[in-house]
């Protein structure tokens, strides 16, 4: 599970629903834009900001043409909805990603980010 | 031909240019503007023509980017950009859909404008892509209203309140990591300090990373206990926040 190296955007997601949005990657999920175009397509990103990478996308432009986009980043500005698929479990989803990010707290990102050195415990 | 007044001679970036794309063809609202080289900095989008006159965009502007291929909606494969702006061609000369019409007179609708960058080398799209993904996210939207963006300190407060608890992880302060490295190992520590230093913008303060301006909070000190330790100790804490 993929959490970001950046301890400002784990504490945004952290307190806010773009961690719902960051759970979705893989899934593929229908954006609503605020120029009133859609893009569907397989979400490989979002970030503290929501701004959102999309994969393989069909995008309906606002005035209806269709065409096929391989790759999509749209700024968290400019997403209106972020129509969540049916078979995400929507509180699983949320779960997991606190999970994510209190173990990168507490037992060290891979290399970025902070590195905390847990004190031995006696048992 | 046609009036192209937002055209501007001016040098390509010096620095910051995460990539750059030369024999390039830009296209605004289906007018071609000559061939030129694209230049993805993380300061603006800049895209020169040979014959050194151009345009440059800000990210805040930009709504999105993107990778066609599809040659049913555009004959070449190239890098869609959609600004949130209006430039004088979408007005004058370029043809109107019927749609654009309508939209045009409706207050509400907000100005468009829909660039494509079309590289001879195709294979370069991938890698324009994502050097503009990578300096769109140096421009966060600075009129969000939900984002707090005062979150530097937070993420210790909650650590720090936690460590009085007596019974979760606590860490080395500076002075005490720094002590145990090698003169080698402080020397790698100062290059990549600086290397994050330089590259993360101003606003944001990276944990364990000082820069001159967060060398006066670590002085203030943590109340920490010293202690290394091996990780994987507290596979099975409860920890409560």
């Amino acid at each position: 599970m993929e959490v970001s190296h950046s301890v400002k955007e784990r504490t945004i997601a952290e307190n806010s629903l773009v961690i719902l949005l960051q759970g979705l990657r893989g899934h593929v999920a229908t954006v609503d834009l605020r120029d009133e175009s859609t893009a569907t397509g397989r979400v490989t990103n979002v970030d503290a900001f929501m701004n959102m990478r999309l994969a393989e996308v069909t995008f309906t432009d606002r005035q209806g043409a269709v065409s096929r986009l391989d790759e999509l980043f749209v700024t968290g500005r400019n997403v209106r909805y972020v129509h969540i698929p049916d078979e995400v479990d929507i509180r699983a989803t949320i779960e997991q990603q606190l999970q994510a990010i209190h173990r990168v707290r507490y037992f060290g990102g891979r290399d970025k980010g902070r590195k905390e050195f847990p004190r031995a415990k006696p048992k | 031909g046609g009036a192209m007044s937002f055209l501007k001679r001016f040098l390509p970036p010096a620095e910051g240019v995460r990539h750059q794309q030369p024999d390039t063809e830009a296209v605004l609202a289906g007018r071609s503007l000559g061939a030129g080289t694209l230049y993805i900095a993380e300061s603006r989008l800049s895209w020169l023509e040979n014959s050194g006159v151009g345009f440059s965009l800000d990210y805040p502007t930009i709504s999105l980017h993107a990778v066609s291929r599809d040659l049913n909606a555009y004959p070449w494969e190239h890098l869609y950009v959609m600004v949130n702006a209006k430039f004088e061609e979408e007005t004058k000369e370029a043809p109107m859909t019927e749609g654009e019409e309508e939209e045009d007179s409706d207050d509400d609708v907000e100005p468009i404008a829909e660039f494509r960058f079309v590289p001879s080398d195709k294979s370069a799209l991938e890698a324009m892509f994502t050097a503009m993904c990578e300096c769109q996210a140096l421009h966060p939207d600075p009129d969000d209203e939900d984002s707090d963006n005062d979150y530097e300190g937070e993420e210790y407060d909650v650590e720090a309140h936690e460590l009085e608890q007596g019974d979760i992880p606590t860490f080395y302060t500076y002075e005490e990591g720094l002590s145990h490295l090698t003169a080698e190992g402080q020397a790698t520590l100062e290059r990549l300090e600086g290397m994050l230093a330089q590259s993360v913008s101003s606003q944001y303060n990276m944990a364990g990373v000082r820069t001159e301006d967060s060398i006066r909070e670590f002085e203030d000190g943590m109340e920490v206990d010293i202690a290394p330790v091996v990780a994987g100790q507290f596979e099975d804490a409860e920890v409560d926040h």
